[in-house]
């Protein structure tokens, strides 16, 4: 990483054990996963409920000429686009750069920044960022640096949260001092204005993250179809569907972070559920599958749903080239989650995670061992985990955990039967005995990118019901 | 014995004891074959896709080459020849793999969380996306082994060989690698959070992107 870099400059603020910064783990990623990325994020913000601050970093001249026709449309829907980059003939000239709201920044050829791909956007209601840098030559190793532009690799990070885009752009404002101080005061005077602008709703991420993944999948056709010139193609492929699975990760990290009194939630609860799975002997496949689960399901909270329909149809997915009407019931956090093909288990999951045991739930009114087994466990445990937390807040510290543990599981004997599987309840009374006699199940906050691995390849179509 | 086996309608209940036996190239798929005992037993090539070994002892048996894929071996492997056998998503939850010999095994998305795998052969293994939270990898050898994404939280690799392995996007988190043989590895981006590095070779080795490529630069 290259010291006085912007990327640098925020991983070293963000070290383990310096203060109460999250740390933060980077990813790596191709570039043809950052082109339709970035594509993305920047499209959003012509839909943009708000004008955004957008500032990018291009690595020479020439990579912005290639989008600048785009940047036209995006800064008539911006306050301010600023454009660093090395210059490349031609670089000041294009009629985007003329524009009023528009700022080139020409950035000097040992400047670190010029080695980075940036785009950070900022609005009062909508907040994206992609921040990476470029491998060294040293750091390609023994394949050498690659011959196929689209198999340039980088690393660093992309996320929605409005703090750390926040905190990036004022360190790129302190980079940007060096070259513009007038252009520094304008901006600092940009951030202010959004930071303190009153917003009723920020624009849904639910609207935003399928067009992360279409656009990824677009890529991921494209390159498919122009295998032949790509020495690499399996690994672009898997770069691309871990950015997909990433988009929505990330969308439920920030329902989490959301929730001041229960932010580890979605962590927890997979710690939770995998442990009963290993208590119910599950194989494998299926524990992955609720592991991933358990880190979406806060996508869907517990709600009403939109057109709950008889049982007679769920728990099998449609065939690819089904003509039927669609059979699952509109869970709006659970449908998002279809998008991708791949996690349409996740969503079935997550949209019967409301069904009670009696068949007096939502959205199917399924009975029993109608209820698919996935959503029976993650339903418990989750509603426990919350039992658990809002224990834990209410009493401020008065109740040790083995007695927020006993009052939880307690709710869940009450509506064992009614609400809850009674065999499961069984199980999580084991589970929470052991808990409470010093079992220790190491919770930790998932590694974004490591979400690709979860996805399951196994041939059963069935959601189980045993 | 092996015809036995091979039929359509045996299971693990019908046969129990096969020390030694010769199951080269035999058909064993999608069997139940829990408790089986096949310490020693020669199977070299043989199809064990989805095959349940759970509990099974196979200490010192010879699986040279064999077909894995997604099977349960939640079993005893100690001393086991396992080399170029395809485990890819196969189940190894806790499983004794002691001195095993794995090398250029392909492990992809296997499940070997709290397995134990001192002194074992991993050389030139594939262990793309694999799960070894809490595994126990002293001393083994995992030069050359790609494990990219891997999962290998809380793992003890107190003196492993892991020298010029691909460890890119690993997680590392809580994994005791004091005195691994890291020279030529490649780190990128691996999450080394309370990681314990003391005493470990790290000549050569790539760590861009991590912690501990800032803690250094900033030492320096």
């Amino acid at each position: 990483m290259l010291e006085g870099s912007i990327l640098y400059q925020l991983k070293s603020a963000h070290q383990s054990g310096q203060g109460t910064q999250r740390s933060l783990n980077f990813g790596v990623y191709y570039k043809n996963t950052l082109v339709a990325l970035c594509h993305a994020l920047e499209d959003c913000i012509l839909t943009c409920s708000s004008e955004p601050l957008v500032i990018t970093a291009f690595q020479r001249g020439k990579w912005y000429l290639e989008e600048a026709d785009r940047y036209a449309d995006l800064a008539q829907r911006s306050r301010q686009v600023v454009i660093m980059a090395a210059p490349d003939s031609g670089f000041g000239e294009h009629p985007t750069s003329q524009r009023p709201n528009v700022e080139l920044v020409s950035l000097n050829a040992d400047d670190p920044v010029a080695q980075e791909w940036h785009l950070m956007i900022l609005a009062p209601t909508y907040s994206a960022m992609v921040l990476c840098q470029e491998l060294s030559e040293a750091d390609y190793g023994k394949q050498g640096v690659p011959t196929v532009d689209l198999e340039r690799k980088f690393y660093g990070f992309w996320t929605f949260e409005a703090n750390l885009v926040q905190e990036t752009i004022e360190l790129a404002i302190a980079h940007l001092r060096t070259y513009n101080p007038a252009l520094a005061d304008t901006l600092t005077n940009h951030i202010q204005a959004i930071v303190s602008t009153p917003i009723e709703q920020r624009d849904p991420l639910e609207a935003i993250v399928p067009r992360v993944v279409d656009y990824l999948q677009e890529s991921h056709i494209s390159s498919t179809a122009n295998h032949y010139t790509v020495e690499q193609p399996q690994i672009l492929d898997s770069n691309l569907l871990s950015n997909e699975v990433q988009a929505f990760l990330r969308m439920a990290q920030l329902t989490d972070q959301a929730d001041a009194l229960n932010p580890n939630a979605a962590a927890e609860v997979a710690t939770l559920v995998e442990a009963m799975g290993q208590f119910l002997d599950l194989p494998v496949w299926q524990l992955n599958r609720l592991k991933l689960a358990s880190l979406l399901h806060r996508l869907a909270p517990l709600q009403s749903s939109i057109s709950p329909l008889t049982s007679s149809s769920f728990g099998r997915y449609p065939e690819e080239q089904s003509t039927d009407a669609p059979c699952s019931p509109l869970v709006p956090g659970a449908q998002v989650l279809r998008t991708m093909p791949q996690l349409r288990a996740i969503a079935t999951i997550i949209t019967h995670l409301n069904e009670q045991w009696d068949g007096s739930g939502k959205p199917g009114n399924l009975v029993g061992d109608e209820i698919p087994l996935e959503s029976r466990m993650l339903g418990l445990v989750a509603a426990f985990q919350q039992q658990v937390a809002d224990q834990s807040a209410k009493s401020e510290g008065t109740l040790s955990m083995p007695e927020c543990l006993a009052i939880a599981l307690a709710q869940c004997h009450k509506e064992q039967s009614q609400r809850w599987d009674p065999k499961l309840v069984d199980t999580l009374t084991l589970l929470v005995s052991g808990l409470q006699q010093g079992l220790s199940l190491p919770v930790s906050l998932p590694k974004i990118s490591a979400g690709l691995w979860l996805l399951d390849s196994h041939d059963e179509a069935l959601i189980s019901h045993s | 014995m092996s015809l036995d086996l091979q039929s359509p309608t045996t299971q693990s209940s019908d046969v129990k004891y096969l020390p030694g036996a010769d199951l080269e190239e035999a058909d064993l798929s999608g069997k139940d074959l829990q408790g089986v005992n096949l310490t020693g037993a020669r199977l070299m090539g043989a199809d064990l896709k989805h095959t349940k070994l759970t509990g099974a002892s196979l200490e010192g048996a010879n699986l040279l080459g064999c077909q894995l894929v997604k099977a349960d071996l939640r079993a005893t492997l100690m001393g086991a020849n396992l080399m170029q056998a395809d485990l890819t998503e196969a189940d190894l939850r806790g499983a004794n793999l002691r001195g095993a010999n794995l090398m250029r095994s392909r492990l992809t998305k296997a499940t070997l969380a709290g397995s134990f795998l001192s002194g074992a052969n991993l050389m030139g293994c594939n262990l793309q996306g694999a799960d070894l939270r809490g595994a126990d990898l002293r001393g083994a050898n995992l030069s050359s082994a790609n494990l990219h994404g891997a999962n290998l939280m809380q793992a003890d690799l107190q003196g492993a060989i892991v020298s010029e392995a691909n460890l890119e996007e690993a997680n590392l988190a809580g994994a005791n690698l004091a005195g691994a043989n890291l020279a030529g590895a490649n780190l990128l981006c691996a999450d080394l959070e309370n990681a314990n590095l003391s005493g470990s070779n790290l000549a050569g080795a790539c760590l861009t992107g991590t912690d501990l490529e800032i803690k250094r630069s900033k030492d320096e």
